[in-house]
């Protein structure tokens, strides 16, 4: 009698892939009826010769065992219905060892799944966490690098930048705005840099600050404020970019991982090589929109620890913004708009009232001797 | 449908004789020549998205090709990408053949193929990648290696230890763990064996003699740089 196969027979003279047999269950045991042509013998086994266990390459077979006088043999289920069929009619005595089966085979699926959701729970995670949490990595990787290399980067960029402009090395204006930078940073406290700070003659309405403490101011920005105190006001704006080392983490955010990689491995060399080698402009350098609001409201909690009025940055930027929004180069990377005023307002509103303290210089003949210096103007 | 494998050795063809209506599947691109009553169609195995999971995740061909006597008896002649030999197999419906992803030649109408996924250490250190074919159903099926093909037969719990490069197709009876080759690390990479695959019986694992990888690095060398 031949049938449609329905498990594996294997054994001593059988096929080493097995012998596909027809697989009859009953209530005292099973009948195993070979294909036509098969060395196989039909046999009855009882139950109680039966051992039973989980085996395949999933561990989702039923393999049962037993011996045939002096010869063992070995029978693959693999269909699911014949198992089912199998564990119903199966007496109790074989109830424990299926049941061990069944838990193998649940145990072999869960860890399958939760090795496999682990894997893709953890690409995901990666993936988010550098989607979402680049600031934060940028930050760890930015507290990483030592103050002298940001001033040896700065260093280099602001020779670099000067070298093509012209600096005033003395006259009313430069004693003004020294005068400014130290009052603004006798009141930084544990201020980390040595801030150097160079009027630039130029037409340009600008200021910026580099990594490490380097900040230029432009006459033309000079020219255009009303009191010292607006140019006071531009510039704590500019030193606290650099003391919160804004232009470092917009470095290490475009450079990406080679520069976190070139900090973690403590190469300085490679992180100032690496900047300069993408053409890195540092002093267009734009600081995204949290960076100025930082800047901003440290900026004038400055101005007012140094008893400078704190509301003539604001006026500074607002009126300039209204008259020459194209032409002001300050506002190309430090954008102005009605809610960052309104935020600095608050801001001012909220600090404890402090009676400014005048400058020593006149505003009026800083801003004449700097017509007198500038024959083109 | 009745098969013959021509010039065994390292070049072979098989001869597939189909009776009138009788179709054969085959890795696309495996026909050499056939009789003018067959006709050829590209069928996705699986339907559409059946097909492109098995390109996308196993990186077998998208399509495999129909041949069918359409117009009566004939013959097809059938040959592989690489050299190597041809081993013909019958399938009687319960046995179950896993495949890597490159084995696979031909197979009767009743042979059914699918991708599987494996375990994550089995794709990750196997060398079979992440997916591999599941081959069952019944009919004749053709696997081709790469060099010699060699059948191990193992009896139950025996083992055997087989480089996974060399891995051809194995019976879902079998189980394999990855292990390395020797007891440290070390001395796993420098016997140029890393990782091996641990059979235990019962079943059949076939494995091919050479290693299509290694080939390909000694290869490497002899071929000229381009500007």
């Amino acid at each position: 009698m031949s049938s449609i196969p329905n498990a594996l027979c294997f054994g001593d003279g059988l096929p080493a892939a097995g012998a596909p047999c027809h697989v009859v269950l009953s209530a005292d045991g099973l009948r195993l009826i070979p294909l036509e042509g098969s060395q196989l013998v039909e046999e009855s086994v009882a139950y109680s010769a039966l051992s039973v266990a989980a085996g395949g390459l999933d561990h989702d077979q039923l393999v049962l065992s037993w011996t045939t006088g002096a010869s063992a043999r070995t029978l693959y289920l693999k269909d699911p219905a014949l198992i089912v069929a199998f564990r119903r009619t199966a007496p109790p005595e074989l109830t424990a060892s299926l049941e061990r089966a069944a838990e193998h085979v649940r145990r072999a699926r869960h860890s399958h799944r939760l090795v496999w959701g682990s894997a893709v729970g953890i690409v995901l995670g990666l993936g988010l966490l550098l989607w979402f949490g680049s600031d934060l990595i940028v930050e760890w990787a930015v507290a990483r690098i030592p103050i002298e290399w940001e001033q040896k980067l700065g260093e280099a960029v602001y020779q670099d930048a000067l070298s093509k402009e012209t600096v005033l090395k003395e006259g009313s204006a430069v004693g003004a705005v020294q005068e400014m930078t130290q009052r603004l940073t006798d009141k930084i406290p544990h201020n980390p840099y040595k801030f150097q700070v160079s009027v630039v003659q130029s037409p340009v309405v600008n200021a910026f600050a580099l990594p490490g403490g380097y900040v230029v101011v432009y006459t033309g920005l000079m020219k255009k404020a009303e009191s010292g105190e607006e140019v006071a006001g531009v510039l704590s704006h500019e030193l606290n970019h650099v003391l919160q080392r804004h232009g470092l983490e917009r470095m290490v955010k475009m450079l990406g991982l080679a520069a976190v990689a070139s900090i973690v491995l403590g190469d300085q060399q490679g992180l100032i090589g690496l900047a300069k080698e993408l053409g890195l402009n540092l002093v267009t350098l734009k600081f995204g929109r949290e960076q100025e609001t930082e800047a901003d409201v440290t900026g004038i909690r400055l101005l007012s620890d140094a008893r400078i009025a704190p509301d003539g940055m604001i006026g500074f930027f607002e009126r300039l913004s209204e008259k020459d929004k194209a032409r002001v180069e300050l506002f190309s990377t430090h954008p102005m708009s009605a809610a960052r005023a309104e935020r600095l307002k608050a801001e001012l509103a909220a600090l404890p009232k402090r009676s400014p303290e005048p400058f020593s210089f006149d505003w009026k003949n800083v801003q004449e001797s700097l017509a007198k210096s500038e024959p083109n103007k | 449908m009745k098969s013959e494998i021509l010039y065994p050795g390292a070049f072979p063809m098989v001869r597939v004789y189909l009776a009138d209506g009788e179709t054969v599947k085959a890795e696309s691109g495996a026909m050499v020549a056939a009789s003018p009553t067959i006709d050829i169609e590209s069928k996705m195995e699986g339907g559409f998205l059946g097909a492109l999971s098995r390109k996308m995740l196993s990186g077998e061909k998208f399509f495999f090709q129909t041949l069918r006597a359409s117009r009566g008896a004939g013959e097809v002649l059938l040959a592989p990408t690489v050299p190597g030999e041809i081993v013909v197999m019958d399938l009687d419906g319960v046995n179950e053949y896993m495949v890597q992803k490159d084995g696979f030649l031909a197979g009767a109408e009743g042979v059914k193929i699918e991708s599987k996924m494996q375990s994550l250490t089995r794709g990750l250190l196997g060398g079979e990648g992440f997916f591999i074919l599941k081959i069952s159903g019944t009919g004749q099926l053709m696997l081709n290696s790469f060099g010699a093909i060699h059948k191990i037969e193992l009896k139950p719990n025996e083992e055997y230890i087989v480089d996974n490069s060399h891995l051809v197709a194995w019976t879902s009876t079998t189980t394999y763990n990855i292990e390395k080759a020797s007891s440290g690390w070390i001395a796993s990479l420098t016997s140029g064996e890393g990782l091996v695959c641990r059979f235990r019986g019962p079943g059949v694992v076939y494995i091919q003699s050479r290693n299509p990888g290694s080939f390909g690095n000694w290869i490497r060398q002899f071929i000229p740089v381009s500007e």
